[in-house]
């Protein structure tokens, strides 16, 4: 039968029908694990392993990453949540439950006999309208600090309780603007995120300048300096072994402390060469201060109030390591929804008001579709309204009414109208 | 210069180098002296340890370390070990004020060994009754009127023998100290074992270096070189039989491009056997080594395989066996001790307290023109008889050198040794010179000498007359506690030398002389020419195309077989004007 179970006996073989079913099994088993993701309403997961090592997250491809995953179609969807969490930053959860949904419509079309090839034909066409669509709906804005707040704010708030949300969302608005270079794409590596063991979190800060993660080498070193210059050099200071294979032989005790006093010298001069810089440039007035700060074994450096800080830090601080882990997590995604916000210089209504425009729009175009592709176009139009759903389901309400709801207010007022996650009603 | 601690930091990659790393750190731990009464001992822990300090204040003493494993490699091992927690950590602290759904894991179960390092660390009671004090991991205490009891004396103490052989699993079922919070490092992206996404292709390995993984690396490097005074370099352990062979290649490349003045010794391990494995997966490991073994030596200052299996290729010799042991060659656990016994002794030169040779300064002697591969022998252990002495012990040999290869590398039978380091260690107490009765003719010009350092520097120069040589002896033996497996002959002593009448019981071994040597000759050659020739001797894209799909060109391949072609002929021995004749001559 199959050529593959001569090389393993094991393997196991599904022909047809049964493989098709096996891969949408698959996916529709993520899809229950994540759907109650979604949202700021959706349910926070924490994962306790065998050992008791904690994770708290929220942020879908964390999760499919935390998970071991056998299956190998379920591994190729965890594969496309990791290339969404690349390109994008965030939305990986949306992601696999529209996978899961669509194979989900699709299989009902493929039971009534529909070839899945022509299925996938409707698809693209149905993705090709969807960009249609999301161009003509999108706003296009000067995106200003307050903008960025409510982009960052919507990713910040599905992943953190909504006080440090908020607390957060300045933070990450602010740091991008900072780091922000006219005509030049952001490079979030100037945005240093370090993490700091602290009582609680609210006292998570943006620091206009660097944060280093090492202290003081020496006890008598000054723990605070104002006004200060900052050699940066990349010399070094210690003993180092030649370029050039070399031995060293002595036959005595005198001539090795010989070799040891010329080490030493080579690295003195260094070091006064050093001294007098410092001394000729520190006459005047400099720029900044340091900071050195120690806990346990984390010590930290702080450089603050420089002139014209082009890399910032954001200091996180939590009472223990899962809670640090997850408030590094949601900051990540923040970042990167602020700076596609920026780079895109468009956003568009959420809470579902997209895909219920979309699903709208789509089941007018199908009869311009050809053939029994329209069945494909269908599928693809019903599976994107999984959104709205779910949302409206985790936040406790009837997905099918709201999702009436929704259709109606849209047909008749044609503006964007998205789920109320508080009260159920629409915006 | 004493006083002076040049300090190392390990990394371990790989599930192998995890059980190899465990029983080395075990063994560590095993020689860590808490008494300040005691004088300091030959090694300096320091060069392989830590002092650290928890946010509650308590000192702690953890292995310099970086360890990279499988997602579902840890079981019962928290990844941020307990040392360092604090009530903070528990599940009751949260941020998060919405719904929250707990997924957890059922704990999988701890053997005995686990139970009662963790009833030690509670302060409980192990069976015995009349100890008093509780243990602590405190390096420095304050007054010695008392003995300092620790864990290890606790289970020296309490003797059991804890019958691992059935149980053990992964390598943290053994692990018998804690280790710091940043040590242990998680690769999500594959699985330690199941069907699907394993990491069994150099190709895999490379691309994992990257994203989270690389941050992961280069912050806790960053970590542990930051506070070292005086670095000189890092050990690497790293799998060569899987996909960890292409993480080792860029790990030890990284450590080259920001480490570039430091030492990089690298040990390639491998086990005998897998657990399922199939013709294709042979195919993967034989490919894997010879990729990793050219890559990282590139990347190194020297490259070592260490493995007890009898050779690389597809189809390997029997394992190496020891005249004195009896090990089960399968068993990870058992394997993996050997290794670890012969790497303490191996690794003695940088680890000195007085008169220490840089981890550079080794690789220097033993690489010189560019061949970067050595091999490792071993005699473990050492055979010498009760109340003997070392000049006997060594003439006993005869002809034969001690050792057996380490290294899947045959003992080299004629043919130039270009050089290698000689270590003996653990004869603590023992006659390391014959005593001369006047007017009898010494047996042997061993017997003559002064010291035990002359006696094995003259032995090895009648075995090797030409060859510049090292040679180090370190009197503290490797200590054996719990859990290291008793796969001793019954013939030794509790110290580990034999026996002039075997007793009735055997009796537990609890430390062992070793004498190692790590070898640069012509053998060497010879081993990576084969392993070259295999390799290029597969069509790889009939008979195993999946191995290129992961990332590796077939251009590269070819390269990297090309270099693994050059760096075997380095090893030819041209002196003398003849040209050693050998099969490779007429290849391609």
């Amino acid at each position: 039968m199959a050529a593959v179970k001569a090389l393993n006996p094991k393997a196991e073989v599904a022909r047809a029908q049964a493989a098709l079913a096996v891969n949408i099994s698959a996916a529709r088993g993520l899809q229950d694990v994540l759907r109650s993701n979604l949202g700021p309403k959706g349910t926070m997961k924490m994962l306790v392993s065998g050992a008791g090592d904690i994770k708290l997250t929220k942020d879908g491809n964390v999760l499919l990453h935390e998970m071991q995953i056998q299956h190998p179609t379920a591994s190729l969807i965890a594969k496309v949540a990791t290339a969404q969490d690349d390109i994008t930053g965030d939305g990986t959860t949306s992601n696999v439950l529209i996978i899961g949904e669509l194979l989900k419509q699709a299989d009902l079309y493929i039971s009534e006999g529909l070839h899945p090839r022509i299925i996938a034909e409707g698809f693209e066409a149905a993705k090709d309208k969807a960009l249609e669509v999301l161009e003509e709906v999108k706003v296009t804005k000067e995106m200003d600090r307050e903008t960025l707040i409510n982009v960052a704010r919507t990713s910040l708030r599905t992943k953190v309780h909504a006080e440090l949300a908020d607390l957060l969302t300045e933070a990450v608005v602010d740091a991008v603007l900072a780091i922000k270079k006219p005509n030049e794409p952001i490079d979030l590596y100037m945005v240093e995120i370090m993490e700091m063991r602290h009582k609680t979190e609210s006292d998570t800060q943006l620091i206009r300048g660097l944060v280093l993660d090492h202290g003081a080498r020496h006890p008598d070193m000054k723990k605070r300096v104002e006004d200060a210059y900052i050699l940066t050099c990349n010399v070094s200071l210690e003993y180092e072994k030649t370029e050039v294979n070399s031995g060293f032989f002595y036959k005595s005790a005198d001539e090795r402390e010989k070799l040891v006093k010329a080490e030493r010298k080579f690295i003195e001069e260094r070091v006064q060469k050093i001294i007098a810089l410092k001394n000729k440039v520190c006459a005047d007035n400099g720029k900044g201060f340091v900071v050195i700060n120690q806990k346990g074994e984390e010590k930290y450096t702080y450089i603050e109030k420089c002139g014209n800080p082009r890399s910032v830090t954001l200091l996180i601080k939590g009472p223990n390591k899962h809670t640090l882990t997850q408030i590094k997590d949601a900051v990540r995604d923040g970042l990167r929804a602020v700076k596609n916000a920026i780079e895109d210089g468009s956003v568009i209504a959420g809470a579902g008001a997209f895909e219920v425009a979309v699903a709208d729009a789509l089941v007018k175009h199908k009869p311009k579709v050809k053939g029994r592709a329209q069945l494909g176009v269908q599928a693809f139009a019903d599976a994107l309204l999984i959104i709205p759903k779910v949302l409206a389901q985790n936040s406790g309400y009837d997905p099918q009414e709201t999702l009436v709801k929704l259709q109606t207010e849209f047909k008749e007022s044609g503006q964007l109208i998205g789920v109320e996650l508080s009260t159920g009603v629409y915006l | 210069m004493s006083g002076l601690c040049r300090e190392v930091v390990t990394l371990q990659l790989g599930h192998y180098s995890g059980f190899v790393g465990t029983h080395w750190w075990n063994l560590q731990d095993a020689s860590l002296c808490y008494d300040p009464d005691l004088p300091p001992g030959e090694l300096q822990s320091d060069v392989l340890f830590r002092e650290g300090l928890t946010l509650g204040g308590q000192v702690t003493y953890t292995p310099r370390l970086i360890a990279f494993d499988l997602k579902g490699s840890l079981q019962t091992l928290r990844k941020e070990g307990s040392l360092y927690a604090t009530e903070q950590d528990s599940k009751t602290t949260l941020s998060w004020q919405g719904q929250i759904m707990t997924h957890e894991e059922s704990p999988p179960s701890k053997n005995s060994f686990l139970q009662d390092l963790d009833k030690l660390d509670q302060g409980e009671l192990l069976v015995e009754p009349d100890f008093s004090s509780s243990p602590a991991l405190v390096p420095h205490c304050s007054g010695g009127a008392f003995a300092i009891e620790t864990v290890n004396s606790t289970l020296e103490r309490v003797q059991k023998a804890y019958r691992l052989e059935g149980i053990v699993r992964v390598w943290s079922d053994f692990l018998r100290l804690h280790l710091h919070p940043r040590t242990i490092s998680v690769i999500n992206q594959y699985n330690h074992d199941g069907e699907s996404a394993r990491l069994e292709a150099f190709g895999q390995g490379e691309a994992l270096l990257q994203g989270s993984v690389l941050e992961e690396l280069e912050d806790r490097l960053h970590f542990f070189v930051e506070e070292c005074d005086y670095l000189q370099g890092f050990q690497v352990l790293c799998d060569v039989a899987d996909g960890f062979s292409g993480l080792g290649s860029k790990v030890t490349e990284l450590l080259q491009d920001s480490y570039g003045g430091r030492g990089i010794l690298t040990w390639g391990v491998a086990p005998v056997s897998h657990r399922d494995s199939s013709p294709i997966k042979e195919l993967y490991h034989m490919m894997n080594c010879a990729l990793g073994t050219v890559h990282m030596a590139n990347h190194s200052s020297f490259f070592c395989p260490l493995t007890l299996g009898g050779g690389l290729g597809r189809r390997p010799a029997p394992p190496t066996s020891f005249p004195l042991l009896s090990y089960d060659s399968s068993l990870w656990y058992h394997s993996s001790s050997v290794l670890a016994l012969a790497l303490d002794t191996m690794t003695v030169s940088y680890r000195l307290r007085h008169n220490s040779t840089p981890m550079w300064q080794l690789a220097d002697a033993l690489t010189v023109s560019g061949r970067k591969v050595v091999c490792a022998y071993g005699s473990v252990p050492f055979p010498m008889m009760q109340s003997s002495c070392l000049p006997d012990a060594l003439q006993a040999c005869q002809d034969a050198l001690p050792w057996k290869p380490l290294s899947a590398c045959p003992e080299l039978v004629d043919g130039r040794c270009f050089g290698q380091s000689v270590t003996l260690k653990g004869l603590e107490g023992q006659n390391l010179v014959s005593p001369l009765v006047p007017g009898t003719e010494p047996p042997s010009p061993l017997h003559c000498a002064w010291s035990g350092l002359e006696v094995l520097d003259m032995y090895i120069r009648s075995h090797y007359p030409s060859t510049p040589l090292a040679v180090q002896l370190v009197s503290s033996p490797s200590k054996l506690t719990s859990p290291f497996p008793q796969i001793f002959s019954p013939i030794l002593d509790p110290q580990g030398l034999i026996q002039s009448q075997s007793p009735t019981t055997a009796p537990v071994v609890s430390s062992v002389p070793v004498l190692t040597c790590v070898q640069s000759s012509v053998a060497v050659g010879q081993l990576l020419a084969e392993l070259q020739k295999s390799c290029s001797s597969l069509d790889l894209r009939r008979v195993a195309p999946s191995f290129l799909s992961q990332g590796l060109e077939p251009a590269e391949l070819a390269e990297s077989l090309e270099q693994l072609r050059s760096l075997a002929y380095r090893y030819r021995d041209d002196s003398g004007g003849t040209l050693r004749s050998s099969s490779e001559e007429e290849d391609d």
